[in-house]
């Protein structure tokens, strides 16, 4: 897998924006019963190296399921299954029996809705992949840890306090945080779960600040019900109802003048 | 297509097009007012005109503030943002057809006070193709009617046509003789008003095409 997948160094090689795909989804249906209904049904779509691209729809028409198939996080369902179609990311099937999910989820870092800081001091949530990842060299961490904070626009309110418990940040600075421990062990690509739906105006649009800047070396997934911030943040967007993708396009078209009906009446708040 | 889950909304969108209707229908009225009073000789109607430009102005003001407060509280998106920006660019036009609409009563005005010539009535198939490009426009944006509204552009071309053949034939009169110059020159001039409300008419169909088809036509 690391072979396929290697680690791009941020600092190293900057991920600017081309056409090249870097997720590709064929045919994807999958089912949270073994393959007795599928929660998602053909879906084909390529997501852009370098751009964020928002995945959109009302509540249970799958884009957060489709999100983390992406890093099969759904491995952690029992009888979740792919039941027809692949994922390439990077050009490999991340189903295919060889592929170690683990190893995966270091290419494709997730941050979730709710913040989830493990009960542990600012440094250490940061440095925690790496150490998982065998690690333990100090100067690397501790410029692993501020390069994280700073991309992730937190150094300068944390540094000071980074062996302070990461449970005593404020909501927004927790998320900020939790992206920096994404961040940290340097994927390619960081899926976001609504990020900001626990979050206040401000500490919203800080995030939003920082996925703009994310995106100079990562590309972004993001499922999210707030669909201005869609069109703040995002190059493509995609439109998902009852399992199936409807629509994908640029984020201005999907916003200013949809192709399918469905969509319209989406977006403009006829139905939800 | 469905209404939205927020019936304010509909019913918002829905008032902001019946002002716009509205201003419409009145500035179409001023025209017509100043043109009679021109041919009639009726200053009071040129009168009624020029005092109608405050309800106008008042007109723009309303559709102006419906529109932003749409645009603040419903975040609109796709054809229903075009509809509002559509209504807020229209009653721009709409406006400076009804300063037009002024301008001509105020022609009328003086020429009706240094006595009527018969030229005046050379102004009337200009008039009606004018008024018939401002309500075809009217109706398209009514309708939600791309062909209509791009027919209604079509038609600015006879105003043009009418125009120009119209302004050689005053112009010679004006050559031809030193009676009247100035009421001639007055008449020249609402035939140019005429003119430019044919182009706003055309800039309204435009924004109907905008709302149905996402495409911006302008300058085109």
């Amino acid at each position: 897998m690391s072979d396929t997948l290697p680690i791009l160094d941020s600092a190293d090689a900057p991920h600017i924006a081309t056409n090249e795909t870097i997720i590709n989804i064929d045919d994807l249906s999958f089912s949270y019963d073994l393959g007795k209904t599928n929660t998602l049904r053909n879906i084909s779509l390529e997501i852009p190296k370098g751009k964020v691209t928002a995945f959109i729809g009302p509540s249970g028409c799958g884009k957060s399921t489709l999100l983390r198939c992406l890093n099969r996080m759904n491995d952690l369902v029992d009888t979740a299954k792919v039941t027809t179609g692949k994922i390439n990311i990077l050009g490999q099937d991340i189903n295919a029996s060889d592929v170690d999910a683990i190893e995966l989820r270091k290419h494709v870092g997730m941050v979730f809705q709710k913040y989830n800081p493990f009960p542990k001091s600012i440094y250490e949530n940061v440095a925690y992949g790496l150490r998982v990842q065998g690690i333990k060299n100090k100067s690397i961490l501790d410029q692993a840890v501020e390069e994280s904070l700073q991309k992730s626009a937190l150094w300068s309110e944390v540094k000071d306090r980074l062996n302070d418990s990461a449970l005593g940040l404020s909501g927004g600075q927790q998320q900020r945080l939790c992206i920096a421990r994404t961040i940290a062990v340097k994927p390619q690509i960081v899926l976001m779960d609504e990020p900001c739906s626990a979050l206040d105006p401000i500490a919203t649009a800080r995030i939003e600040e920082l996925i703009a800047e994310l995106q100079q070396e990562f590309t972004i997934v993001i499922v999210t019900h707030n669909m201005q911030q869609a069109t703040r943040v995002s190059d493509r967007t995609a439109f998902f109802y009852l399992g199936e993708l409807i629509e994908y396009a640029d984020t201005q078209v999907i916003f200013g003048n949809p192709s399918k009906k469905q969509t319209e009446d989406y977006v403009s708040g006829r139905f939800g | 297509m469905p209404g939205h889950i927020l019936k304010n909304y509909d019913d918002d969108l829905s008032a902001l097009k019946d002002s716009v209707m509205e201003m419409g229908a009145g500035v179409l009225k001023g025209m017509e007012l100043a043109i009679k009073g021109l041919v009639n000789g009726d200053r009071e109607q040129c009168y009624d005109v020029i005092d109608f430009d405050e309800v106008t102005d008042a007109q723009e003001k309303k559709i102006d503030e419906q529109g932003m407060s749409i645009l603040l509280r419903f975040n609109p998106v796709a054809s229903d943002l075009r509809q509002v920006l559509s209504a807020i660019n229209i009653c721009r036009s709409l406006e400076r057809i009804g300063d037009h609409a002024v301008n001509i009563a105020k022609r009328s005005r003086k020429i009706i006070k240094a006595g009527l010539i018969e030229e005046v009535r050379l102004i009337d198939p200009l008039y009606l193709e004018t008024e018939k490009i401002v309500s075809a426009s009217l109706t398209a944006y009514s309708d939600v009617d791309e062909k209509a509204g791009l027919a209604a552009i079509e038609m600015d071309r006879q105003v043009d046509k009418i125009h120009k053949s119209l302004s050689k034939t005053l112009s010679h009169k004006i050559a031809d003789t030193n009676e009247d110059t100035e009421s001639l020159l007055n008449v020249i001039f609402i035939a140019r008003s005429l003119e430019r409300i044919g182009d706003l008419a055309a800039n309204i169909a435009e924004d109907v095409v905008f709302i149905t088809s996402a495409e911006d036509i302008r300058h085109s």
